[in-house]
């Protein structure tokens, strides 16, 4: 009887609150994020029905090499952490992955794909770029010093030419530059605000996509010829003004730099005969005494602007966990509310709290169990029921993760880590293959200047399958033919399984491959092909 | 055979060997013979063909001008080899095989955005939450298609650096009805067979892939490993086929007659590809999204794309291939009749045309009339539905029938909608 | 050359006092106008087929009926009396300027495609019109033979004009090149380049560019080209509106005029006044009518109009601008600077 009453009210409790009330279990401040945010994923009545479980250590370590590090583990990792029997093993690898030289160089090319979009470099350097972004994850500099370095837009240091770079591969095109910000790092695609208020979406409005731009519009790119470099020039003065195409009596608005939903920049009162620190004039970059440019970068990255974190925490909850709170990365506004709130809340708050450190973010978002779930349903369940996080997000590696993935798996990274390495043997190896992953880099990237989508081709597909690079590193003779071919059967194909697919055969694959081999055992290449074509390795589950 | 994510069944795996090995048969699995050829040899093979005039090409420039009137603009209208049938002036050639073609001047499809529009032309419906409809190229690959032929069943030509279409485009049908989008027309890079590897050694490495794969894809299948492993089966298949990309091999005079620049070359290799045995071709002409001096750039697009289609349509029919082809040109939607302050038109959906030829359609038909001015349809006004209906019953297909989605009925047409019998044969 | 220089009797010119004094309506939008040699008219080409012709500065309307396509090319014959007009179907009429109801002597197929624009030579012997076709012909007046066919653009050319001594023609094409001929021998002799006010819209496929307008200074020292350049949307018209000036004598760019406030379209109409500044008007995102210095490359005024201005007449007292504009209205603009 008393049961029948307690489900009696808690049907009527749950009338009354959504599916993410917080009634259901209160936050407590003092626990690891990474609690705070598992208690909140699963709050849905539905999840432990479908919860998958904890992924096995194999898929784990694979997963979190390839998120982290940016490629698959060795099977010599892979061995030694299935080995391992201590129960904080999971932990410790997050950790050491995260001090890793590996780390700093995969977060580099994460966020270069991020805010360049595989611009191709015609005025600053890649290499300087890359080198820059590297070093600010190899110090786990604060995320919003970075971005203010990123976008001072000051060129005038021959060495610090990242600082203008993300404005010049733009040809420092204000109405290209706006938007840019506007997608890539708030979160909000303004473009079709440009030339009226969004047709779809009630909270972008033109005086938003204009107090963007007003920041911008005095800039261009000047080829200086006193500092022989291609600097940005701004006026001290021009309005921006613009009409609704829409509107029958064309009125014509002023724009005041205004970060959207933020606050108006304020601009003091400038004596006129003191415009400008270097005054305008032919092949002269010029700069004036109050730059509206030069106060972009404070206003986006300041603590009390929420869209600049809400961007970041998406964008990170989206590397490790396969699909972002909002979707998509650059439509966060009221009527496309993210999937979790209260989460995307959390992680903006900590950006704030813990002064943008992205490192912490990532250790706190790997040791959740979100992240560590299975990618297979539970057995019975309707995978397509499940809610969401309930079963892992099967990902695609991206360009880059497979192509170093490749170069790991066939045995091409640590060959080269041995030969070349030295001191840094993460650095020399990097910079030798370099050329050999653009190869696959560019094969499945988008083109430049559009945000990265999987869309299978074929022509990716002949790539793998004819390409004579990737046949050489397979052939007999190669490292990965030689170094197996040197073991004993049976464990010739555990070492195949474990370098390209991260894992140990089961009983049906060991027989068939060991079957195959006896019969063709030039033939090692050709299955090799097979493991590294198949879905399991071109996804990250 | 649709594919249902929840299965892990053996028809998938049965189908891909079958389509492997219908080139040769090794490994005991038997050579099969090929229907696709048989039906090509009997007549039977119907085709499509798509020309999507991208970015919303005006009808008042095209196929229904109204010269002389508030609206019209500066270009006349020139008679073409139907007596009684007027098109524009910038289609010269085109008018000159209008007794091919079948015009529908009274299109309403009310959706002036272009992503919205060209679902509802691709589809023949407007978006609903919760289903997706397929691309009519998808559904064609599935309707027409056949699974021995080894030319993808949805090819989608598209201009340079424009990235193809999406997976998305097979809805339920499944990620091998998706398109295979060749950009800029080009051959793959790496069609060829590498020199060291035979056949035989090929057969043996596809195989163990396929293995892998469907172990993987037995517990964790998704939309995108499925259309993954779906690539390899296209590459293969595209390497039987390279010869068809090689448009060197035409006569220079045809070659100079479709034209040298992309969209020439492209419906230039749209041919070789019909002909060759691919059941749906699309080639896109881009842009036409005129807000800003809508007459120059017209001249300008309408001047590539006029001797090219009309080229097209004249050498499939020399070819023997217009009967069992069916042509559709389209856009997204239509142009405003009003002219802006910038010489332009705008988005417009409520009047406007497309305009068909080949299987199953009458040459020289028009239906469908707007008024003085294209401010509006005054007769026979239609939508997409009604020309899905069409295009089905062109091929000889019934648009009544049913795809099932786990047992739900979703009819290949709208059923609100009918077709227009004024332009079938 | 002082900008205020003025006989005593007469009010000064003072371009930065510009101010509207005459809104004419019509029944469709305008395209094009010019004023007749004489001043006594002005003449707009409609987008209803028709010429309107008023008289200057009463405003009374006559309709010239006759063209089936746009007329976007107006010239004289101050000789013969007699206005030329080109359409967008490649017909080129003539008509009397003057009588209540004039109906047209000429009708020639000048060009396949449209007349982009007519220049009648400083003599008025000779017309020389150009179009899509990529040709430049010349045109025997007032008899309308055809004098010459002077080959040599590959794609659609925009204008042309006489120089004021009449040796030259210049004709100025999509692309931004401008071929000097030598009118007595049909040969080009020297090209300039204008291709800044040309684009290859990558995005969109297409080509945008062209002299939309092109007018010399009296005495030919100076050519103006006006038209958009920085072209970052050809098909929403997002660009600004540029005027090359070149030096005549050594063929090369003296200045690229732009207004000092940033404006969204094309300068569509350009003229130099007899003393030394340069006028030029257009719309796109709002009209402007804009006037430079000869020295300063940022616009010395800028006039905001009622709507997007489609050309621009300088009357040939000097006095008055004729801009037609897409409201279907011919303003005229007064450059004195008090009323009389």
């Amino acid at each position: 009887m008393s049961m029948s009453r307690t489900a009696l009210l808690a049907g009527v409790v749950s009338l009354f609150f959504l599916p993410y009330s917080k009634a259901a279990a209160p936050a407590v401040r003092s626990e690891p994020l990474h609690v705070r945010i598992d208690r909140l994923i699963g709050i849905d009545q539905d999840f432990a029905r479908y919860d998958a479980g904890l992924a096995s250590d194999s898929e784990f370590l694979r997963r979190v090499h390839i998120d982290l590090a940016g490629y698959i583990p060795t099977s010599a990792q892979i061995r030694a952490f299935l080995a391992d029997s201590a129960p904080d093993k999971r932990r410790r690898v997050i950790e050491q992955l995260l001090n890793s030289p590996e780390y700093a160089r995969n977060m580099a090319q994460v966020f270069d794909v991020l805010l360049m979009e595989r611009r191709p470099s015609r005025h600053v350097p890649q290499a300087d770029w890359h080198e820059f972004l590297r070093q600010a994850f190899l110090n786990n500099r604060p995320w919003d010093e970075v971005v203010r370095e990123i976008l001072s837009g000051d060129g005038t240091d021959p060495k610090k030419r990242h600082r203008i770079k993300f404005f010049l591969e733009r040809d420092s095109d204000p109405h290209l530059v706006s938007r840019d910000i506007s997608r890539l790092l708030l979160g909000m695609n303004l473009q079709c605000a440009q030339c009226h208020d969004h047709p779809r979406i009630e909270d972008y409005r033109q005086e938003h996509y204009y107090g963007l731009f007003a920041f911008v519009s005095r800039t261009t790119a000047v080829q200086d010829k006193n500092k022989k470099l291609l600097l940005l020039s701004e006026k001290a003065d021009g309005e921006t003004t613009y009409q609704s195409v829409f509107d029958p009596k064309k009125i014509t608005k002023t724009a005041v730099p205004r970060v959207p939903f933020g606050p108006a920049l304020v601009e003091p009162l400038v004596d006129k005969a003191k415009l400008y620190v270097i005054a305008p004039a032919a092949d002269v970059a010029a700069v004036p005494t109050f730059s509206r440019l030069a106060r972009l970068a404070g206003a986006i990255t300041q603590r009390d602007y929420l869209p600049f974190r809400r961007n970041l925490a998406n964008r990170l909850w989206a590397h490790l966990m396969g699909r972002g709170l909002f979707e998509p990365f650059d439509n966060d506004h009221s009527a496309n509310p993210p999937s979790h709130p209260e989460v995307l809340d959390l992680l903006a708050q900590e950006l704030a709290d813990n002064g943008f450190n992205i490192r912490a973010i990532l250790r706190e978002l790997a040791l959740t169990k979100t992240y560590q779930r299975s990618s297979i349903p539970r057995p019975g369940t309707d995978a397509k029921q499940a809610p969401l996080y309930a079963i892992a997000v099967v990902k695609p590696l991206s360009p880059e993760q497979l192509a170093w993935s490749v170069m790991q798996a066939t045995g091409l990274l640590e060959s080269y880590r041995k030969a070349y390495g030295g001191k840094d043997p993460e650095g020399e190896a990097y910079r030798r293959l370099a050329p050999s992953a653009a190869l696959f880099i560019n094969a499945f990237a988008n083109p430049p200047g559009q945000p990265q989508t999987f869309e299978p081709r074929t022509d990716q597909a002949l790539l793998l399958a004819n390409h004579p690079s990737l046949r050489s590193w397979l052939a007999p003779g190669s490292t990965l033919a030689t170094r197996l071919n040197s073991l004993p059967l049976p464990t010739r194909v555990e070492e195949l399984y474990l370098s390209v697919l991260g894992r140990l055969p089961d009983e049906e694959e060991r027989k068939e491959a060991t079957e195959f081999l006896t019969r063709q055992p030039k033939d090692i290449g050709d299955l090799a092909w097979a493991l590294l074509t198949s879905p399991e390795f071109r996804f990250n589950h | 055979m649709h594919c249902n994510y929840a299965c892990g069944s053996s028809d998938h795996l049965l189908s891909r060997r079958s389509f492997l090995t219908a080139a040769g048969g090794a490994l005991g699995l038997g050579l099969l013979t090929q229907p696709s050829l048989a039906r090509v040899l009997n007549g039977q093979q119907k085709r499509v063909l798509v020309i999507d005039l991208h970015g919303g090409v005006s009808q008042l420039e095209t196929w229904d001008p109204k010269p002389g009137t508030n609206t019209g603009g500066p270009f006349q209208a020139i008679p073409t080899s139907v007596p009684g049938i007027h098109i524009s002036e910038l289609l010269p050639h085109t008018a000159r095989q209008m007794h091919r073609m079948a015009l529908v001047r009274s299109l309403n499809t009310a959706e002036d955005d272009h992503g919205k529009g060209a679902i509802i032309m691709n589809t023949g419906r407007r978006q609903e939450p919760g289903l997706t409809y397929p691309h009519l190229g998808s559904a064609c690959a599935r309707l027409l298609g056949d699974e021995s032929n080894p030319l993808p069943g949805y090819i989608n030509i598209t201009p340079h650096g424009t990235g193809g279409v999406s997976v998305a485009d097979a809805a339920f049908l499944g990620p091998r009805f998706a398109p295979v989008s060749l950009d800029d027309g080009k051959a793959p890079q790496n069609i060829d067979r590498p020199a060291d590897l035979t056949a035989a050694a090929e057969q043996t490495r596809q195989l163990l892939r396929l293995r892998a794969s469907e172990r993987f894809l037995r517990r964790r299948r998704t939309a995108q490993t499925e259309a993954y492993t779906q690539t390899y089966d296209q590459a293969v298949g595209l390497m039987q086929k390279k010869h068809l990309f090689n448009t060197a091999n035409e006569p220079e005079k045809l070659r100079d007659r479709y034209g040298r620049h992309d969209f020439g070359r492209h419906c230039l290799l749209a041919r070789r590809l019909l002909e060759g045995g691919a059941t749906f071709v699309k080639v896109t002409h881009t842009n036409y999204d005129t807000h800003h001096e809508n007459f120059d750039f017209h001249l300008e697009q309408l001047g590539e794309f006029d001797l090219p289609f009309a080229t097209l349509l004249e050498d499939l029919a020399l070819r023997g291939l217009l009967d069992t082809t069916l042509v559709i040109v389209q856009s997204e939607f239509g142009r405003t009749p009003n002219i802006n302050h910038l010489y332009g038109r705008d988005h417009w959906s409520r009047a406007w045309s497309v305009a068909l030829a080949g299987c199953g359609i009458k040459g020289g038909a028009v239906v469908g009339k707007t008024n003085a001015n294209g401010t509006a349809v005054v007769d026979r006004e239609v939508n997409a539905g009604h020309l899905f209906h069409t295009y089905f019953k062109a091929l000889g297909l019934d648009p009544k029938k049913n795809f099932y989605v786990e047992q739900r009925p979703i009819p290949l047409a709208d059923p609100k909608a009918s077709a227009i019998t004024e332009i079938l044969a | 050359m002082s900008f205020l220089a003025a006989p005593p009797t007469a009010p000064a010119i003072d371009p930065t006092k510009v101010r509207e004094v005459s809104s004419w309506p019509h029944t469709s939008p305008l395209v094009c106008a010019r004023f007749d040699p004489s001043g006594a008219f002005v003449f707009a080409g409609a987008q209803d087929n028709t010429i309107v012709r008023w008289t200057v500065p009463e405003g009374k309307k006559v309709v010239l009926t006759g063209h089936k396509s746009w007329v976007r090319s107006l010239a004289f014959s101050a000789r013969d009396g007699l206005l030329f007009s080109g359409d967008y179907a490649g017909r080129l009429l003539a008509w009397p300027v003057a009588g209540d109801a004039p109906a047209p002597r000429w009708d020639i197929t000048a060009h396949r495609g449209w007349i982009r624009a007519l220049a009648s030579s400083p003599d008025s012997r000779r017309l020389a019109s150009c179009g899509n076709d990529h040709l430049v012909r010349l045109w025997h007046v007032p008899d309308g033979q055809p004098l010459r066919t002077l080959d040599g653009h590959d794609c659609h050319v925009y204008n042309v004009a006489f120089h004021p001594d009449g040796k030259w023609l210049a004709s100025a094409d999509l692309k931004g090149n401008v071929k000097v001929w030598d009118v007595e021998r049909g040969e080009c002799v020297r090209e300039l380049d204008a291709r800044i006010l040309h684009k290859y819209d990558g995005v969109f496929r297409a080509d945008i560019g062209g002299a939309r307008g092109m007018a010399f200074d009296p005495e030919g020292k100076y050519l103006a080209c006006c038209g958009i350049t920085n072209v970052s949307n050809a098909f929403a018209g997002v660009g600004n509106p540029l005027v090359v000036l070149f030096d005549w004598a050594s063929g090369k760019q003296k200045a690229q005029l732009k207004p000092r406030a940033p404006h969204q379209g094309t300068a569509w109409g350009v003229a130099i006044h007899p003393l030394g500044f340069i006028l030029a008007a257009g719309g796109g995102n709002g009209g402007e009518l804009w006037v430079w210095k000869p020295d300063d490359p940022l616009s010395w005024h800028t006039l905001k109009l009622a709507g997007n201005a489609r050309d621009l007449s300088l009357h040939p007292k000097g006095r008055l601008v004729a801009i037609p504009c897409h409201d279907s209205r011919l303003r005229l603009y007064d450059l004195a600077s008090a009323a009389r």
